[in-house]
């Protein structure tokens, strides 16, 4: 069947399906295109020879990255579209082309930006030779979904491995096993990284996979970290250590929001954005004036306004990112004490596993915390894994999510900022509670 | 009263939130009013550091991780499968309660061999057959009266002839191999188990198990001290606890 025709069917299915209210049609009008034709993605790509294409992979940050690299080329008067939040895999990539695509199969846009999880992206690479491609890091994520770190690493190197000279990667210098996996790619590489005046760890912390040398697996040592396993390493056994990596301190970067993490998407963004060579008319270079502007994708880093009290969402849904979310907060409290909302979901897109929240180091909110609340799906286990911290606040613990966000609010004074730190569809939940509606 | 927690290759079996059961000994032994010091014991901790503790745990990692723990087990191994038959309690998680067995037999044929302390052995099916995920929940002798729960997450089958040394049985999930409704092994004071979750803090019988033994061994070992004194420690309220391990059965 011809792609137009099968867009021209999608568009009319996802129409009705919408107007019926069978869900939101994001990812089925593609799963459908996928079954007509095999090569429906690959073949509107290739019939689309303008069109650029950027493919963002990682555990964290995928998101807020895509975001923000959307933002600074349409500031460049250039026309984008994304995978829209949860189209990653292969019908969701189809759906997007769909919806984008016009009845003659042509996208008229200058990028196309996917963002990609731990599994499809080796799918992805199948299908498509981007122009571009980002790997901002790789942690322990589902486990119970992703499998583990190395086999993904394998995975990754192998797939990046058939893509042609065409493509150009960039890929988080600080993180070991992604930096080796860029010294094995025959592609022209460049590596991002954050200052090392910003690498505060001085010991190896917990939630660490590849913290041995991808070379002779002896165990890797730090000069400094930053987080994780992310840092400026060495091996003493073989030659095997940190490069050169982009770390933009000679810029003074206005860095759009909080926390070390996104100082890495964003330098990611930055140097990936530098390398597609558009003249942009500002003086003081994009880095000040542009990023300033930049308002994050919802629930990171997201402050709504609810009954007049600020609440500040982190969505936090492995132990990296929730480390992450946790020295970020207490960062920003500034030691005052403030109000703390977690919520622990496992269904689906979760990952049914919880285990994962011993890796979490929870000290640092329980220091600054002046009400613990606790609510989801496996509440019980948040509050076991709180009061084990050995800390002396009282963990008020909710089964019931409402009952938890209209506590903690009248706990907290008007004006005042509450923070709800949630897993991915525990955020998605309390978003509609606070919102009153279905938003995304 | 104060015991030593040797925690084996922190650094590198610690993939699954296995800490978490260093957390809630440490916890527990602490309101029990037993002082707890932990000590990581990994590559480049000296082998005898083993002889000195009073409960060992080692939890599950990655392949390649196991790869460079099995290389520095054959020195520490010897310590390690010492301790075990003294009757040093312990806990050995995935990896670890593979490592104890006799072999590890690749999907290939290769055989790793284990430091052999459990009378069982381990094979992996390759990556075409899928792993056992799942919650789990399982029955012990050990514990009557009540159901144990965790997460498994395994590649790897384990099998043994003599069924009684299992340490429980299999009500809902895979256990060693999702055959014979086998879970886990025990042997004198140690628990070999697939169970991650972690499984001491929503299983806490199991973790004052371990801390009562721990000081049971100590005491017999320490001529003189109070040997013949029942040890008298302080119960913990484990509401919480249940709850947690309640929401996980009530999912079945």
């Amino acid at each position: 069947m011809k792609n137009a025709l099968i867009i021209l069917i999608c568009k009319l299915i996802s129409n009705i399906s919408q107007l019926l209210n069978l869900g939101s049609g994001s990812t089925w009008p593609g799963h459908i295109a996928l079954i007509l034709n095999k090569q429906f993605i690959e073949q509107v790509i290739d019939n689309n020879k303008n069109l650029k294409i950027i493919v963002i992979a990682g555990t964290n940050g995928k998101t807020t990255s895509t975001a923000l690299l959307k933002f600074l080329l349409e500031k460049s008067g250039k026309k984008v579209f994304t995978n829209s939040e949860g189209a990653n895999l292969l019908n969701g990539v189809a759906s997007t082309i769909i919806k984008q695509g016009d009845l003659f199969s042509k996208l008229k846009f200058d990028f196309a930006i996917f963002e990609s999880d731990e599994l499809n992206l080796p799918l992805l690479l199948n299908k498509i030779s981007p122009d571009k491609i980002l790997i901002l890091n790789l942690f322990r994520d589902q486990l119970d979904r992703y499998g583990e770190v190395n086999t993904i690493a394998l995975k990754w190197l192998k797939s990046l491995k058939k893509l042609t000279g065409k493509t150009e990667v960039f890929i988080n210098g600080d993180d070991p096993q992604l930096y080796y996996i860029g010294t094995k790619l025959t592609q022209k590489v460049q590596y991002f990284g954050i200052e090392k005046k910003l690498m505060k760890l001085k010991e190896i912390p917990n939630d660490v996979d590849s913290i041995y040398c991808p070379v002779c697996l002896s165990m890797l040592k730090y000069h400094q970290l930053s987080y994780a396993h992310l840092g400026d390493f060495y091996c003493s056994s073989c030659q095997f250590k940190r490069g050169v990596v982009g770390d933009f301190s000679d810029k003074k970067v206005s860095y759009p929001m909080s926390g070390l993490y996104n100082v890495y998407n964003t330098n990611a963004i930055l140097q990936l954005f530098e390398s597609l060579k558009i003249v942009i008319p500002s003086k003081e270079g994009i880095q000040n004036e542009w990023l300033k502007d930049f308002t994050p994708a919802f629930g990171r880093q997201e402050e709504l306004i609810y009954k007049n009290r600020k609440v500040f969402i982190l969505l936090s849904k492995n132990p990296a990112g929730f480390n992450q979310s946790i020295q970020t907060v207490s960062e920003m409290t500034n030691k005052t004490k403030a109000n703390f909302l977690i919520i622990l979901n496992n269904r689906i897109p979760d990952g049914l596993d919880v285990s994962w929240i011993w890796d979490v180091d929870f000290q640092p909110i329980l220091d600054v915390a002046n009400n613990v609340y606790v609510s989801g799906d496996r509440v019980y286990d948040l509050n076991l894994r709180l009061r084990y911290e050995n800390s002396k606040n009282i963990i008020n613990t909710f089964e019931n999510l409402s009952t938890a966000v209209e506590s903690i609010v009248n706990k907290t004074k008007e004006g005042e900022r509450l923070y709800i730190l949630p897993t991915y569809s525990a955020m998605l939940e309390v978003r509609k509670i606070l919102l009153g509606h279905k938003f995304l | 009263m104060y015991i030593n927690i040797g925690w084996l290759y922190p650094d590198l079996m610690n993939t699954y939130g296995d800490r978490g059961n260093i957390i809630a000994l440490s916890y527990r032994a602490k309101i029990m009013g037993i002082e707890p010091t932990v000590n990581k014991i990994s590559i480049n901790e000296p082998a005898d550091l083993i002889s000195k503790m009073d409960i060992i745990f080692m939890g599950g990692a990655q392949d390649k991780q196991q790869e460079i723990v099995n290389k520095d087990l054959k020195i520490k191994g010897v310590y390690l499968k010492k301790a075990i038959n003294d009757g040093v309690p312990g806990l050995y998680v995935c990896g670890a309660y593979q490592f104890l067995g006799k072999y590890y037999k690749e999907a290939n044929g290769n055989i790793i061999d284990g430091i052999g302390v459990f009378d069982l052995y381990t094979e992996s099916p390759g990556p075409d057959v899928p792993r056992c995920i799942g919650n789990i929940v399982i029955e012990s002798k050990l514990f009557p009266k009540i159901k144990l729960v965790g997460f498994e997450n395994h590649g790897g089958r384990t099998y043994f002839a003599n069924k009684k040394q299992a340490f429980a049985t299999v009500i809902n999930g895979y256990g060693n191999n999702g055959e014979d409704k086998t879970e886990g092994f025990f042997y004198k004071n140690s628990f070999g188990t697939y169970l991650h979750g972690p499984i001491l803090p929503k299983n806490p019988e199991l973790a004052d198990y371990l801390i009562k033994k721990a000081v049971e061994h100590k005491m017999i070992n320490n001529v003189g001290v109070g040997r013949d004194r029942p040890i008298k420690l302080k119960r913990i309220d484990n509401t919480w606890e249940n709850k947690a391990r309640d929401f996980v059965i009530s999912k079945l």
